[in-house]
């Protein structure tokens, strides 16, 4: 009877001891922004937020720049997510049911632009940017971020439609449907946990992305957040509190947006891998 | 996406064709496929094969579009390097450890949270945060926690006696590279742990009952029915966490920008610094396709091993 | 039902995508000139300082008042990546239209051809330009910048703190041992990779102060007696821990500012940041106190970019700025620099700040951080030597081997 209860207060203490190493930098990040001056640079730490020092939120927002960067993220983000998922699922789609000529290229290609990194290919894209008339605007940003995240949104959706029977649509084939038809109406209501998974995805990257918007987006006015909190960090001093702040401000509205749609996620991301 | 890991490429085994199928005429896969394909070919392809060009020239960041060519002279120049070499040996280090750590760290996590037990989806929840949290704020939050005389790491190692000398974590060669992995697990676990723990949730539970019945211990059981069939999740997410791991930048970089004296310096710093602190595209360019080249071995090398399981499994 | 709002919000996705393409039609636009008013671009890392980018905004406002059809709007780059950032922008065509630069990558960008020739935009014999910084923005004859700021080093100590500022190398050495305990420093200088132009910039003071330089101007003269020696005394007080190590700049300044540093070397244009960041310090400045009286300065150009559309509107600005009033007031927000031009400190300012004089009068000894005769190589040198002396803090190998291949690697750089 003894051991059972030995093993579940461990079990507590294993939960909240993974809790408190998963929020603690968070939780410091808003404490740092809730402390004054001369506390900041005390011999000890201050371990609670101070609100008396709350107005370095409210300043943050007031000067209105950073309320314009998480606007220009905001947009950039959803942006990303509807685009990637938008071509994503026809490209899925394609890959999951149908056979054709260059189908091995397409999916080597994709599993093959997962790899490059961002840093690579600056440049280039700098310059078809630039023919394109793209540079310094969100549209631009959206454009990039959606080409890098679109295959990993490709292929797990094809591997969510690879999880589908396909005795529906060929009923709703023979019944006279067109295949445009077959996969909005059939398919993409039954994959929408696996396109919560990808919009958090593309979302994500779109949110977090910094190479890109940093070259490509000159006027402030369209810089996102990551940007902006870079904006910061000055060659004679950061505001360490106001960074805290507008990070904070930066984390959470994604921290927000993931625990709303969590479980669908968490579904849709292993959709095929527990399958295999 | 182990079912895409399955499919991707079909062999002679899959060969239902379906000529004429009830799908519509044979332009229908590529009237799908159309759209994203251009989108990719354009924003993808079309740099990356300026870029492989560009591996071959010497080119200034400063004039990109006049490049002189130089046939194998970036590669026999970044192989010749001895911190070529070492970045490649970090690079390795930092790659296996993050795959190993955060797999390991996100089964134990899964394990934890398994058992039913009361706000269990409000610790689910909370553990997924960090997965959430944007690089540059991640980046920002670490390098202020770890100041040698203000971060709270150092005032706490300092109480429990663990101090590292000065304080001076990301400063020295030796502590610089594990702060930074432990950084990235930190941000890493929770996707793992939550892909793991759906994992564990698929496993049927009459056959953990079953060998707990037979009298199995519960090691026994885990190796014998979970890890069973947990194993193609945790193959998926070493592949995936190992492209990931091979492409991170914002973190490193703005941490440490790959110093001290070149431990923290992967592939994709080295990549950065070259084109953008030496100017030089050309160098640049190798060095990725070095990148790129390793994560294809990793690739095939994965695809192969997904094979033998498969064959031994029959 | 389900089925229902799914179709549903499919709907909306394909109208939001609809939207975004629109967005991205619109968002195309490039500056350039609308409606008659051009409108140019100004990219300054200073733009992001405490206290000086704000009023630097303003002044920025007050040129765009006085003008009809030139308007000029920050561009802000963050100082982090901003040499990468422009670079990049200007070596693709394209960037902003005014640059303010740091010396070696003026070099490198007008080398490239990146930066566009002033002598036909620009009539300077109608200003009074100062001699000494003017002349490192003429290559062969050709103009290529005119001084935003020049800004000296000199030693900045929290008067509190230091009742009499150390006045030989050895009063430095034992006033920074003295002042450090517990969590004050006597000393803050920048140590870490993470910070190579900033190494760079401090690691200037000590060689040159020690009668060193990193060329006789035909030659790479990295690893030379002088240099060791003043390298030593850098590495010297790193080893002494009598500077807060691993700490980066941004933070050890605001430390200064909080009273916790002692002494720093560092620009004029620290003192406009520092009030801002504490106005009620009591600190002074006082001449490097290194053997040798020679210390580096900020020089920092502006440029027109070569790839800009509207030269002549961005000459107008700095024809604007070249006005001896707005010299005054540029003057006033940088804090102790000088401007291009020959100014004079008015004696309300002064008295507030009567340590200005000190930095005017380094102007003649004040040498700009790049390795003369290797001007466009000055970003390579410096990742090279930066590289091996952290080599020699991190006690990887001993500084004299460091300078050895730093000079080495460097002098294979240089060709």
């Amino acid at each position: 009877m003894r051991l059972p209860h030995v093993g579940l207060t461990l079990r507590i203490i294993g939960v909240l001891l993974v809790l408190g190493v998963a929020v603690f930098p968070l939780y410091w990040m808003f404490v740092t922004a809730l402390t004054g001056d001369s506390e900041l640079f005390a011999s000890e730490a201050r371990l609670v937020p101070d609100f008396s020092q709350f107005g370095v939120f409210i300043d943050a927002l007031a000067e209105g720049k950073a309320t314009t960067w998480l606007l220009n993220s905001l947009v950039i983000a959803a942006g990303t997510t509807i685009l990637s998922i938008g071509l994503g699922i026809p490209l899925g789609y394609a890959l999951s049911r149908f056979s054709f000529r260059g189908k091995v290229i397409v999916t080597v290609v994709l599993l093959f632009t997962q790899m490059l990194p961002e840093a690579l290919m600056v440049v280039p894209l700098f310059a078809l940017f630039r023919r394109f008339d793209l540079l310094d605007s969100l549209g631009g940003l959206i454009l990039v971020n959606s080409a890098f995240v679109l295959p990993i949104v490709a292929l797990i959706l094809k591997g969510a439609i690879d999880g589908l029977p396909r005795e529906v649509e060929e009923s709703a084939r023979v019944d006279g449907a067109r295949p445009l038809t077959v996969l909005l109406r059939i398919n993409v209501p039954l994959i929408a946990p696996s396109l919560a998974a990808t919009a958090v995805i593309a979302f994500f990257h779109a949110w977090n992305e910094y190479v890109f918007a940093v070259t490509f987006v000159f006027t402030p006015g369209l810089q996102p957040a990551s940007v902006g909190i870079a904006n910061f960090i000055g060659e004679l001093g950061t505001p360490i509190q106001t960074v805290m702040a507008v990070s904070f401000m930066f984390t959470a509205p994604a921290v927000v947006f993931y625990l709303f749609v969590q479980k669908y996620v968490v579904a849709g991301m292993t959709a095929g891998a527990v399958k295999g | 996406m182990t079912a895409l890991e399955q499919q991707q490429l079909p062999g002679p085994r899959s060969g239902t064709r379906r000529r004429g199928s009830p799908l519509g005429s044979k332009w229908t896969p590529y009237f799908f496929l159309a759209p994203a394909a251009l989108f990719i070919l354009v924003f993808q392809v079309v740099p990356l094969a300026q870029e492989v060009f560009l591996s071959f020239t010497r080119t200034s960041l400063l004039n990109p579009t006049h490049s002189t060519w130089v046939g194998f002279d970036n590669f026999a120049r970044i192989f010749g390097d001895e911190d070529f070499r070492r970045t490649l040996l970090i690079t390795l280090v930092y790659v296996v450890v993050c795959v190993v750590v955060a797999v390991g760290t996100g089964l134990a996590v899964a394990l934890l949270l398994n058992k039913g037990f009361r706000g269990r989806g409000l610790a689910r929840a909370l553990v997924t945060i960090p997965w959430a949290a944007p690089g540059i704020a991640v980046a920002l939050i670490a390098i202020w926690m770890l100041n040698p005389d203000y971060g709270i790491v150092n005032r706490f190692l300092d109480t429990i006696g663990l101090g590292v000398p000065g304080g001076a974590i990301l400063d020295s060669p030796r502590y610089a590279l594990p702060a930074i992995l432990v950084t990235t697990i930190w941000q890493l676990f929770p996707f793992t742990s939550v892909v793991l723990l759906s994992a564990l949730q698929a496993v049927p539970p009459h056959l953990t009952e079953a060998a707990t019945m037979d009298g199995a211990g519960r090691w026994w059981t885990f190796r014998a029915v979970t890890w069973q069939s947990i194993k193609p999740t945790v193959g998926l997410l070493a592949l995936l966490m190992t492209i990931w791991s091979l492409r991170r930048f914002e973190l490193i970089w703005l941490m440490t920008k790959g110093g001290p004296v070149g431990a923290t310096e992967t592939l994709v710093i080295d990549l950065y610094s070259q084109a953008f602190d030496s100017k030089q595209l050309g160098s640049a360019a190798a060095v990725g396709m070095v990148g790129i080249v390793i994560s294809l071995i990793v690739i095939a090398g994965s695809r192969f091993v997904a094979r033998a399981a498969e064959r031994e499994a029959r | 039902m389900r089925l229902h709002r799914i179709r549903r919000s499919m709907v909306a996705a394909v109208s939001v995508t609809g939207m975004a393409a629109a967005l991205l039609a619109g968002c195309g636009s490039d500056g350039g000139s609308e409606g008659g008013v051009t409108k140019l671009t100004f990219a300054a890392s200073t733009l992001g300082d405490p206290g000086r980018g704000p009023l630097l905004t303003k002044w920025l406002e007050e040129f765009n008042k006085s003008q009809n059809k030139v308007q000029v709007s920050p561009a802000a780059v963050p100082y982090p990546t901003f040499g990468q950032t422009i670079l990049t922008q200007m070596g693709s065509g394209k960037g902003p239209d005014l640059i303010r630069f740091d010396m070696p990558e003026f070099e490198s960008a007008s080398d490239a051809g990146l930066i566009a020739p002033l002598n036909d935009l620009i009539d300077v014999s109608k200003y009074d330009l100062l001699k000494q910084p003017d002349q490192f923005m003429v290559h062969d004859g050709q103009r290529h910048g005119i001084i935003f700021e020049a800004s000296n080093y000199a030693m900045f100590y929290n008067a509190d703190l230091i009742k009499k500022a150390p006045t030989t190398y050895d009063e430095f050495v034992e006033t920074a041992k003295s002042l450090t305990k517990g969590d004050t420093y006597g000393l803050a200088f920048r140590q870490t990779e993470a910070e190579e132009a900033g190494v760079w910039q401090d690691i200037f003071n000590y060689v040159y102060g020690f009668g060193g330089a990193w060329s006789d101007g035909k030659q790479l003269t990295i690893n030379s007696p002088e240099n060791l020696k003043g390298l030593q005394a850098y590495k010297d007080l790193y080893d002494a821990k009598v500077i807060p190590r691993g700490t980066d700049a941004a933070t050890f300044r605001r430390m200064f500012a909080e009273g916790k540093v002692g002494m720093e070397l560092n620009n004029g244009g620290y003192v406009t940041a520092t009030r801002g960041q504490n106005a009620d310090l009591n600190f002074n400045v006082a001449p490097i106190p290194f053997p040798v009286r020679k210390q580096g300065t900020i020089l920092a150009p502006i440029v027109i970019n070569e790839a800009s559309p509207a030269k002549e509107e961005a000459a107008t600005f700095i024809k604007w700025a070249l006005e001896p009033a707005n010299q005054v007031k540029l003057q006033e927000i940088l804090g102790a620099s000088s401007v291009a031009t020959v100014t004079q400190r008015s004696p309300e300012k002064l008295k507030e700040t009567p340590f200005l004089t000190v930095f005017d009068d380094l102007t003649e000894s004040s040498l700009p951080q790049i390795v003369l005769g290797f001007e466009a190589k000055t970003p390579d040198i410096r990742k090279v030597v930066v590289k091996n002396v952290i080599a020699a803090l991190q006690g990887t190998v001993d500084l004299k081997t460091a300078l050895d291949n730093a000079q080495q690697e460097a002098s294979q750089l240089v060709g």
